[in-house]
């Protein structure tokens, strides 16, 4: 890539050499003179494209400027967990199943039909889909994908140092077999019942890389991606923290209508605010509270919002705190904190109270529950009840910088500090960055701590299990008692809480077997029940996603799971 | 003349002083609380997947093995691969992408600092007391006790916003593919060595505000030194034996006084200069330019160690290069400093 740059630019130099560079320098400015250059680079310059500044005139390729915090780490889906490469893999990259943009159902992406019987997922291929490299798609790219992501027996396997936790996350644990029938048709063992499967098809993480590319590239793929996706790469620039993708005008699926899409990345809020504002960005996401109101104040943009999948909380450790492990307590300490005003106030509204683990548009959200409303009276008879009238202390362990969330943890801190001291606890706020806070609370050296989750497949399970079920064996639980020590064998970290409620359990459990959606739906209405009853966490707020949209984007389909769905948007 | 030899013992100097900074941010590192293994895999993972982390990167050996090994692959400049900012990048790698973004900035935030500066200090003690002085010293003291991240943005909204006259953010409009063309890194030198006029134009119209921001900061601390320094020559012996020979005022301050005056402003500008490549973080997160500051802060965050160990070391090694230029420059001013 630099050698092609180095041969280029000296061609360039040379025919620039002489008259151009001095003299051109003083008149160039004026624009005539560098469109002629540049139509004539472009033609004999082959990979370099540059264009007018203006961005969206007639014979201009259009180009889309979506503004986002942070850079790619890597462009391989499964090299890393983080939302950013989601955010461009997403464009390279089929997945088997899709969800419908904006909704949190499933449609048709890669697989043309797919069910889900028992432990055998039966899956039939679209034919005819292209890969970037001109190879043509087939059961064997999943396979090597799945083999590359999981299996370290593979000749291709990425590696231990390479492969991101959604490979048995998302796959690797369900998985135990892959057999294909002929190119188009597949059917997957699973090593359980387990309804979330066509779910987690559907994770940016569970996208097919080609086989081919995957024996030519090895891990490099991480810079060189070959998807089926609507878009492809024309450029990583990592010195400017910009990626370049071109439209695939052979992609199967709607769209892609613009010719080019440019991922930028500005750290901070207010300024990727004020480039959008400025027109320099067509899209912005990552936006906090402050840099929303100067998007909804800029003449030619809008804010575009919906209700976020996710959750922000409180855990209660009760495998560390005596006190806790009354429910009455847990109970007191939900009423007496103010969540309508930490919603409203501290993160400007921008977010919904919460009721239970599971947000709303998410099958099994108990739409009967209502947030604990705020009654220190309540709280304080609940507190004399369980027998601590006279208050207690504890530590609220909680992360600095700000999460989508709890965007301002620190500030929802103190709330909660000056909300419980009306009823007579004490709070101590141990702040720390969030990788640190991770470990500490992860092994249970927490009394409480805030956290909070985002949807990877828009299933309950993703809540409901992973957050509150133990998962440890049926020996390491007690008979009537409703916690379990972090140190038990195999004991899900996830759980902050250390709540082991078996009713809760046995509800969860089921419902992750349960493959009848009616019948999922009154189970995880009972657990959320029982959830908010037991008040294993104060439940904070659902917080929405927001997205800053230029008034030239049409078709811009904002979604709480997957995308963003660049293929749709157009410009004007 | 300087001799190699004084440049010989500068050079050798430089080794102590690099393998303290090493061993100190080694040790930083492993004492600062937080498991890399665990931000790694990320929360998805399970408490074997992150075992099976830490074993593939060596993080589980003894303390004193991983020392050993830091150490010796840091003496061939190398230091591993990224975990987690740039996945599998060598450090090498992430950093001769970032460092021309920084040296560019540098580079012409101090040209502004230092051909501003220079004749603003001479002039105010050359009047000195004078409304000149009073304006000049009173800009410089507004330049220095400005903050960045009020001012860039305050600039942003009136030359972007308001007169829409420059862009917000970032090195060249996005719509260039400046990665096509690189042969130094530093933007406005490869559109020039390309002949791409209208990316040049770009580039350098992305770098006035930023460039000005830390230009006025620059400047103002080296008119103010300048000015002081200047002051004091002017008071000496062998000033008042030139002007009592005859020679003008404007000679005697440029030919005799300036040279002798110039070794204090150099202080300033080496220290300035060497900070400012390692990064001048405000005005790189207001402005967008995600130089070696913004990668060394991000990587602290998240607890990249390959990275903040070479990032840290690279500046410490560039540090010490610039205070060695400086030290270079003061014996040329003044041979008897070699002694």
């Amino acid at each position: 890539m630099s050698q092609d740059g180095n041969s280029l630019s000296r061609r360039r130099f040379l025919s620039a050499a002489g008259t151009a560079t001095a003299t051109a320098a003083l008149a160039g400015c004026t624009g005539g003179n560098g469109d002629e250059t540049t139509t004539e680079e472009t033609t004999d310059g082959g990979e370099t494209t540059t264009e007018d500044d203006s961005g969206g005139n007639g014979d201009s390729p259009s180009v889309l400027r979506y503004g986002r915090g942070s850079h790619s780490p890597t462009l391989d889906f499964q090299n890393s967990t983080s939302g950013e490469v989601a955010k461009v893999t997403e464009q390279l990259y089929d997945t088997l199943i899709n969800f419908e943009p904006g909704k949190s159902t499933l449609t048709q992406g890669l697989a043309t039909e797919y069910t889900l019987e028992g432990t055998t997922a039966s899956i039939t291929l679209r034919e005819g889909v292209m890969f970037h490299n001109g190879e043509e798609f087939t059961a064997q790219d999943f396979v090597a994908t799945y083999r590359r992501f999981v299996d370290s027996d593979y000749e291709n396997y990425a590696g231990d140092d390479y492969v991101s936790a959604y490979g048995p996350f998302t796959l690797g644990s369900w998985i135990d077999e892959i057999q294909v029938d002929g190119d188009y048709s597949m059917t997957i063992e699973l090593t359980q019942t387990y309804a979330p499967f066509l779910r987690n098809l559907a994770m940016f993480a569970a996208a097919v890389h080609s086989q081919a590319a995957i024996e030519e590239y090895g891990t490099e793929l991480s810079s060189n991606p070959v998807g089926t996706g609507p878009f492809q790469l024309s450029n990583l620039d990592d010195a400017n923290e910009l990626i370049r993708l071109e439209a695939n005008s052979d992609y199967w699926g709607d769209g892609p209508n613009v010719d080019e899409v440019v991922f930028v990345t500005i750290g901070q809020n207010s300024t990727r605010a004020q480039s959008l504002a400025s027109g320099e960005l067509d899209i912005t996401d990552g936006l906090g509270a402050q840099s929303s109101v100067q998007v909804e104040n800029a003449s030619n943009a809008e804010l575009v919002r919906t209700e976020g999948i996710n959750i922000g909380y409180m855990a209660f450790n009760m495998a560390s705190v005596e006190e806790f492990r009354d429910r009455r307590v847990r109970q007191a300490i939900s009423h007496a904190i103010n969540t309508e005003a930490i919603v409203n106030e501290i993160y400007s509204g921008f977010a919904t109270q919460a009721s239970q683990p599971l947000p709303p548009n998410v099958l099994g959200h108990n739409d009967d529950l209502d947030p604990y409303p705020y009654d220190p009276d309540e709280a304080q008879r609940l507190l004399e009840e369980a027998g601590y009238g006279d208050g207690f202390s504890f530590e609220l362990a909680t992360f600095q910088n700000p999460r989508g969330y709890n965007p301002s943890p620190i500030q929802t801190a103190e709330t909660v500090r000056s909300n419980l001291g009306d009823i007579g606890i004490e709070v101590e706020i141990n702040q720390q960055s969030f990788g640190p806070f991770l470990e500490y609370t992860a092994q249970g050296r927490h009394d409480a701590c805030f956290l909070g989750w985002y949807t990877d497949n828009a299933d309950p399970d993703n809540f409901m299990y992973v957050l509150l079920h133990p998962q440890v064996e049926e020996g390491e639980l007690t008979d009537g008692q409703d916690w379990v020590s972090f140190d038990a064998e195999g004991y899900n970290t996830s759980n902050r809480s250390g709540w082991a409620n078996s009713e809760y359990m046995d509800l969860v459990e089921q419902g992750q077997s349960a493959y009848d959606e009616a019948e999922r739906e009154s189970l995880y209405n009972e657990a959320n029940q029982i959830a908010h009853d037991e008040a294993p966490w104060v439940y904070l707020d659902y917080a929405d996603e927001l997205r800053g949209v230029s008034n030239r984007v049409s078709g811009f389909q904002i979604a709480a799971i997957s995308g963003p769905y660049l293929n749709l948007v157009s410009l004007n | 003349m300087i001799s190699t030899r004084f440049v010989l013992k500068r050079l050798l100097l430089l080794v102590p002083v690099l393998v303290g900074v090493a061993s100190l941010v080694f040790s930083i590192l492993h004492l600062s609380p937080g498991d890399p293994a665990l931000t790694i895999a990320g929360e998805r993972a399970s408490e074997e997947f992150v075992r099976q982390v830490e074993e593939s990167l060596g993080l589980n050996d003894p303390i004193w093995v991983q020392y050993g090994r830091f150490l010796a692959d840091a003496a061939q400049f190398q230091f591993g691969e990224s975990f987690i900012i740039q996945r599998n990048t060598t450090v090498r790698e992430v950093l001769a992408n970032k460092l021309p973004v920084t040296l560019e900035l540098a580079l012409y935030g101090q040209l502004i600092g230092i051909s501003l500066g220079i004749p603003l200090g001479i002039l105010s003690a050359v009047k000195q007391d004078s409304i000149t002085d009073h304006l000049t010293r009173i800009g410089a003291l507004a330049g220095i006790s400005v903050p960045i991240f009020w001012s860039g943005p305050l600039l942003i909204l009136l030359f972007a916003q308001v007169l829409g006259l420059l862009p917000t953010s970032g090195r060249i409009s996005v719509l260039y593919n400046v990665e096509a063309i690189r042969v130094t890194g530093l933007v406005t030198i490869d559109t020039l060595i390309a002949g791409e006029l209208d990316m040049f134009v770009s580039a350098v119209r992305h770098m006035i505000l930023p460039a000005s921001v830390i230009g006025v900061y620059s400047m103002a601390l080296i008119s103010r030194m300048m000015r002081s320094s200047m002051l004091e020559v002017i008071r000496q012996d062998y000033m008042r034996t030139a002007r009592a020979k005859g020679q003008g005022s404007k000679i005697t301050v440029l030919k005799h006084g300036f040279r002798n005056a110039m070794i204090p402003v150099i202080t300033v500008i080496g220290i300035q200069f060497g900070g400012l490549l390692g990064g001048a973080v405000l005005t790189e997160t207001v402005f967008a330019i995600g130089g070696i500051g913004t990668l060394l802060v991000e990587a602290i965050k998240v607890g990249d160690y390959p990275i903040v160990q070479g990032t840290v070391l690279t500046f410490a090694f560039l540090f010490t290069l610039v205070n060695l230029g400086v030290d270079i420059t003061y014996s040329i001013l003044d041979p008897r400093i070699e002694q």
